[in-house]
């Protein structure tokens, strides 16, 4: 049996020589899911990453651990990454609202169209290649084609936006209000910060001694 | 926790592929990188680009989560309360920065299961320095501190680079990581400023690892024209040496300071400020990389191990109709 | 013994030694999120023992670390629960699933404790064991209704678990005196409650949860008497101390 330096993985009692490779199989791949957190009360919804989960609620519990353990967060939101609308990306300092084609119909009467098939989307922003998406609102629409151009009419005069994200309201996962409770003792954490490891008068009284 | 193992695998032969791809949007890919601007991951892009961040960022993932090996070796004999919680958050985080990296090498078009696999298969690299065993409680030390300070310096050069994805991933590893610096600079100094069995365990352990150490890096880069294209394209930020210097002029001192000494007598700083070192030894580096090293079989077949017995978990939790997709940022 | 340092010693050793337990699955769990997911918990269950063991300090009692990292096993008050090896996911899973139960509805009732200072501790503690209870439930809904595979695993390690379960409610001779003193609602009253509440979520699985009244409770622990994993789990814990007693580490 396998013997390590490591009292839990000599519990493991491994073999002491590796089995031959085998691949792992292709069904162990879960769907991703995108997950947003809110920093502070108010604030905007934020991207911070992707998580891998089999179902909303399963990617609920891994998107707040792994992304808001160390940092405060008041909210948080998970979709499933195929749920996403994703427009082509621009260059910084430009806007991808200004490519799309002209809409079929003007944003006014595209507003008042089949209001029975209207849904609600959110819409995210990225500014600046290489930060993160943040929300900006929500729009009503028919599609998601629609609600793009609904949101060029909403949100289009803000720039630059390199690229837009649509999410159908209702495809989003949504922290409770009733469970703020959970996030609240993040900040108490101290161990996990840098700023509780101070250590200079310990080297000051050494280098003094010596 | 990762250093630059992954320069050795640029590759060597004469050929790029550049005349393959196409001119137009080469040179727009190119000036976008020139302005300062980051690359998206629905950006045309050249397939070396592609290539070789996927190996680098999936190996930077493997560095993570085999690192969280050696640290998690003492996670349930650390010390005190104090310690205790800062080395669990340490080891988790190691694994955290793991699921980011392999998110942001997914963008690219590889998935997480096959990079895993590979991993598991002893297909793919991660850094050599977790092929090293921490014996006592000074060596876990010994890599919270000085391991994840030179990751940091690599860290921070490369959230310079081209790749939105990996940026925005080295961003949040990066402030994370300032815990991790604190608290291994601060067990160290409670040990090496302690009592003379904690300075003994101390002295031992850095001996041991210093080696190691100054292998984190690689060797010299060989200049060569993939290097030079790498360099231009923003994906290798700097070379191997000069995070070595960098390293070694914020950390010796601070080594010194504590009344630690480094088992190189030729190390010292000359008057034009760079540091000399007696050349690692790197016959032994390839021995270790290439798979001959005290623990590369254990960290293997750990990993592995974790694989197969949450097989079942995963293979539980699948939903049939539930369909896979790259995540997007 | 004096009821509150009584109640402080069950609660505090139960957390110190479940946290000692699950963060062996650091850097080894089935899924990296999850992985991540259980090492918080981990750390929160440790996080919720130092703030009781510092309780039981301003009571009289020694520093935190003393306390946790160097009684021997006869002075542990831990239930037999939280000792057992981490085992395979199925059986760390349900222990976690009826341990975090048990403990929400025990620190939701310690909120309205009549020893403030606890009762201050658990109201901070709640919202932590909410989201505990959330991972567990979620978990087990899920594995619980997934394949015949994990069905019968989860089934097993239910069955397993349950006198062990059983014995978080054991009480000790403080016991009338606790619950008059409005220190706590008392362990047959949680008991009530936790079996409504893990019925509850059990129902909605393919799991049976088996009549609690055939079960022998397995108990000892509040008393002192222990499995013989308990001893080898508390030298690990105090390997690196005991090299050096007069060290700071």
């Amino acid at each position: 049996m396998l013997s390590s330096f490591d009292p839990r993985i000599s519990r493991l009692e491994l073999p002491e020589s590796a089995p031959p490779p085998s691949d792992k199989a292709a069904l162990d791949q879960f769907p991703t899911y995108e997950v947003f957190h809110q920093r502070k009360e108010n604030a905007a919804y934020v991207y911070v990453g992707p998580v891998h989960a089999p179902e909303a609620d399963v990617a609920f519990l891994f998107g707040k651990e792994q992304f808001s353990r160390r940092f405060p967060c008041t909210g948080m939101w998970v979709v499933l990454t195929s749920a996403i609308q994703v427009t082509e990306y621009g260059d910084d300092q430009q806007s991808v609202y200004d490519r799309l084609p002209l809409p079929l119909l003007p944003a006014d009467q595209l507003a008042a169209a089949d209001a029975a098939g209207m849904e609600s989307y959110d819409i995210f922003h990225l500014k600046k290649r290489g930060k993160a998406h943040a929300h900006v609102g929500q729009v009503s629409a028919t599609s998601p084609e629609a609600a793009l151009q609904a949101a060029k009419a909403a949100f289009g005069d803000q720039r630059p936006v390199v690229n837009v994200w649509v999410i159908r309201s209702a495809d989003l996962l949504r922290s409770d209000e009733a469970d703020r409770d959970m996030w609240t003792t993040t900040p108490d954490k101290k161990y996990r910060e840098a700023i509780s490891y101070k250590v200079q008068d310990r080297i000051d009284r050494f280098k003094q001694e010596g | 926790m990762y250093g630059s193992a992954s320069t050795h695998d640029i590759p060597t032969k004469a050929t790029t592929g550049l005349e393959n791809e196409d001119p137009i949007l080469l040179a727009e890919f190119e000036a976008r990188i020139a302005r300062g601007e980051k690359i998206e991951p629905t950006d045309w892009m050249p397939q070396l680009y592609r290539k070789q961040l996927t190996r680098m960022i999936e190996q930077h993932a493997h560095s993570e989560i085999i690192g969280s090996l050696p640290e998690g070796t003492w996670i349930t004999r650390a010390p005190g309360f104090r310690r205790k919680m800062a080395q669990m958050a340490k080891v988790q985080d190691e694994v955290g920065h793991a699921q980011l990296l392999y998110s942001a090498a997914e963008t690219l078009g590889k998935t997480r299961e096959q990079m895993l696999s590979d991993l598991v298969n002893g297909k793919s690299k991660y850094s050599n320095v977790f092929n090293y065993p921490t014996p006592t409680w000074a060596d876990s030390n010994v890599i919270s501190w000085l391991i994840d300070a030179g990751a940091i310096v690599n860290q921070m050069a490369n959230a310079k680079g081209s790749y939105g994805p990996y940026c925005r991933a080295l961003d949040r590893i990066c402030a994370e990581e300032a815990f991790h610096l604190k608290y291994g600079h601060d067990a160290v100094v409670h040990m090496a400023t302690g009592t003379p069995i904690q300075r003994k365990m101390m002295q031992e352990a850095l001996n041991r690892w210093w080696p190691a150490i100054m292998t984190f890096f690689g060797p010299s880069d060989k200049m060569s024209t993939h290097t030079e294209i790498l360099m231009r394209w923003k994906v290798k930020m700097a070379t191997n040496d000069a995070c070595r210097q960098q390293f070694l002029d914020m950390y010796v001192p601070k080594i010194w300071e504590i009344g630690l000494t480094l088992p190189d007598a030729n190390l010292r700083k000359n008057e034009d400020g760079v540091w000399e070192f007696s050349e690692p030894d790197w016959e032994d580096f390839k021995r270790v990389i290439n798979g001959d090293g005290p623990c590369n079989a254990e960290r293997i077949a750990v990993r592995r191990a974790a694989e197969e017995n949450g097989a079942w978990v995963r293979r539980a939790m699948q939903q049939p109709q539930a369909k896979y997709v790259r995540p997007l940022a | 013994m004096n009821p509150k340092l009584d109640l402080l010693y069950r609660l505090a050793d139960d957390q110190l030694i479940l946290g000692h337990r699950n963060s062996e699955w650091n850097g080894l769990g089935p899924i990296l999120e999850e992985d991540i997911a259980f090492s918080s918990m981990a750390q929160d269950k440790l996080g919720h023992s130092l703030q009781l063991y510092m309780l039981l300090h301003e009571l009289g009692e020694a520093e935190p670390d003393t306390v946790a990292f160097t009684r021997n096993t006869p002075q542990f008050h831990c239930c037999q629960l939280t000792e057992l090896p981490i085992g395979e996911y199925d059986f760390s899973l349900i222990r976690h699933f009826l341990f975090d139960h048990a403990e929400l509805l025990r620190f939701e009732a310690l909120a309205d404790s009549s020893y403030e200072p606890l009762a201050l501790v658990a109201r901070k503690v709640k919202g932590e064991l909410k989201y505990h209870v959330l991972h567990a439930n979620t978990w087990v809904k899920r594995l619980g209704t997934a394949t015949e595979e994990a069905i019968e695993r989860m089934q097993a390690a239910l069955e397993f678990t349950l006198p062990y379960a059983l014995g978080i409610f054991e009480t000790t001779e403080a016991e009338p005196e606790i619950i008059s003193s409005g220190l706590f609602i008392g362990e047959a009253e949680l008991q009530r409650r936790w079996e409504a509440s893990i019925s509850k979520v059990l129902a909605q699985t393919a799991l049976t949860l088996p009549d609690l009244r055939l079960l022998t409770p397995v108990t000892g622990g509040r008393h002192g008497q222990h499995t013989e994993h308990l001893q080898p789990l508390l030298d690990e814990m105090a390997e690196v101390f005991r090299l050096d007693p007069t060290a700071d580490w």
